[in-house]
């Protein structure tokens, strides 16, 4: 076919995309890519935290100078 | 051609309905392990054939 | 509902006619914007494009996507278009219903119906759920149990990207994360390997994929804010917990 021409073989199956070949450790990593996103999404919240924090933080100086 | 067909040549094609979609996966799904088995009897035979 | 049209144009002439333009819209534009200006035009001058998508319906799109052997974008010097992104461009032609959306999504072939012998056969390679849970591993959506069809299940993950509101996507594409299925994906010069949950993962936060800006999608914890998203609950939550209590923060994370 015309359209696929281009694709080499032996670059299409340099890839091996056969799923359940060894599931224990198919899993495995997926757990480690499942850990590394939860650390992101916890990491992200903790700096937005930290960061209202630091706001909360100078507005209440400078009402204190105003005083 | 088939797609001339389909489309009646005027250059429409008929929406389709999720019942159409649901009715082609399962055909395409029963096709693709037909295939597959098909293709693990096709190498028995010839291991048959090589062995005999 | 399915009434009211009926007829889609064949090729894409209504939909690459700037001013013409009369189908359904996608955030107030023509979908077909959602894809630079170069990718359409190359997608159109592409034969996979013509030869392979033209007069496609919502259905017999299905026959080109089970055929899919990978994702991605564009490849080589020229910027070739890769069959994925041709039928996704094609969807994006169709603008298909949500229930044909989550049908690409969460296809699963019941062939419990009546089909003994494939049934006694998944069953002896261990293709079954239940035989897998023997071997301790969780039973995530990932043994082919839903989106028995993985192209075709990242094909519809795209399009939901691009065309979906932000509280639907992340409600339709985060239970994903948990398909791990191997994929592979062209880039530029080659093919790499990748994985279902992280080309989802890839989808919710990076702002370009498939060669296709993707628009800023509002960060979770807004929404979460706003009480229109409960927060995720991963299926690993529990054991992290645990492994928190025990050794802290041993596992370096680098953010991207």
């Amino acid at each position: 076919r015309d359209w696929d021409d281009d694709v080499e073989e032996a670059d299409i199956n340099a890839v091996d995309d056969t799923d359940g070949v060894d599931p224990e450790a198919e899993y495995a990593a997926w757990k480690l890519r499942e850990l590394k996103r939860i650390r992101r999404e916890r990491q992200a919240i903790e700096e937005a935290e930290a960061q209202l924090a630091e706001i909360e933080r100078r507005r209440n100086l400078t009402e204190a100078e105003r005083e | 051609r088939q797609h001339l067909i389909a489309t009646g040549q005027t250059g429409e094609v008929k929406t389709a309905t999720v019942e159409d979609v649901r009715n082609r996966l399962r055909w395409l799904a029963r096709k693709r392990r037909e295939d597959a088995k098909e293709e693990v009897i096709d190498v028995d035979a010839r291991l048959e054939m090589a062995r005999e | 509902m399915a009434k009211t049209e009926g007829y889609h144009r064949a090729d894409e002439k209504a939909l690459t006619d700037d001013r013409g333009y009369r189908g359904k819209l996608i955030r107030g534009q023509n979908p077909a914007l959602l894809f630079e200006k170069g990718v359409r035009d190359r997608i159109i001058d592409s034969y996979y494009w013509k030869e392979q998508c033209f007069g496609l319906n919502e259905a017999t799109l299905c026959d080109r996507a089970a055929d899919l052997k990978y994702i991605g974008g564009t490849s080589g010097i020229m910027g070739k278009p890769t069959p994925f992104l041709c039928l996704a461009f094609k969807l994006l032609q169709l603008v298909p219903s949500r229930d044909i959306i989550l049908e690409y999504l969460n296809f699963r072939d019941d062939v419990e119906e009546n089909d003994d012998d494939v049934k006694a056969e998944r069953h002896e390679n261990g293709d079954d759920g239940a035989a897998l849970n023997g071997t301790g591993i969780p039973d995530l959506n990932a043994q082919g149990k839903l989106g028995e069809f993985k192209y075709l299940r990242c094909l519809a993950a795209f399009y939901i990207r691009l065309a979906w509101e932000p509280v639907e996507i992340y409600k339709t594409l985060e239970p994903l994360l948990t398909d791990y299925r191997k994929i592979k994906r062209r880039t530029k010069d080659g093919f790499t390997l990748t994985y279902v949950d992280q080309f989802i993962d890839d989808l919710l936060t990076k702002d370009r994929m498939c060669a296709t800006s993707l628009w800023k999608l509002r960060p979770r914890q807004d929404l979460e804010d706003l009480d229109l998203l409960e927060p995720r609950e991963s299926p690993i939550a529990d054991e992290i917990e645990d492994m928190d209590e025990g050794e802290a923060d041993d596992v370096q994370v680098v953010s991207p």
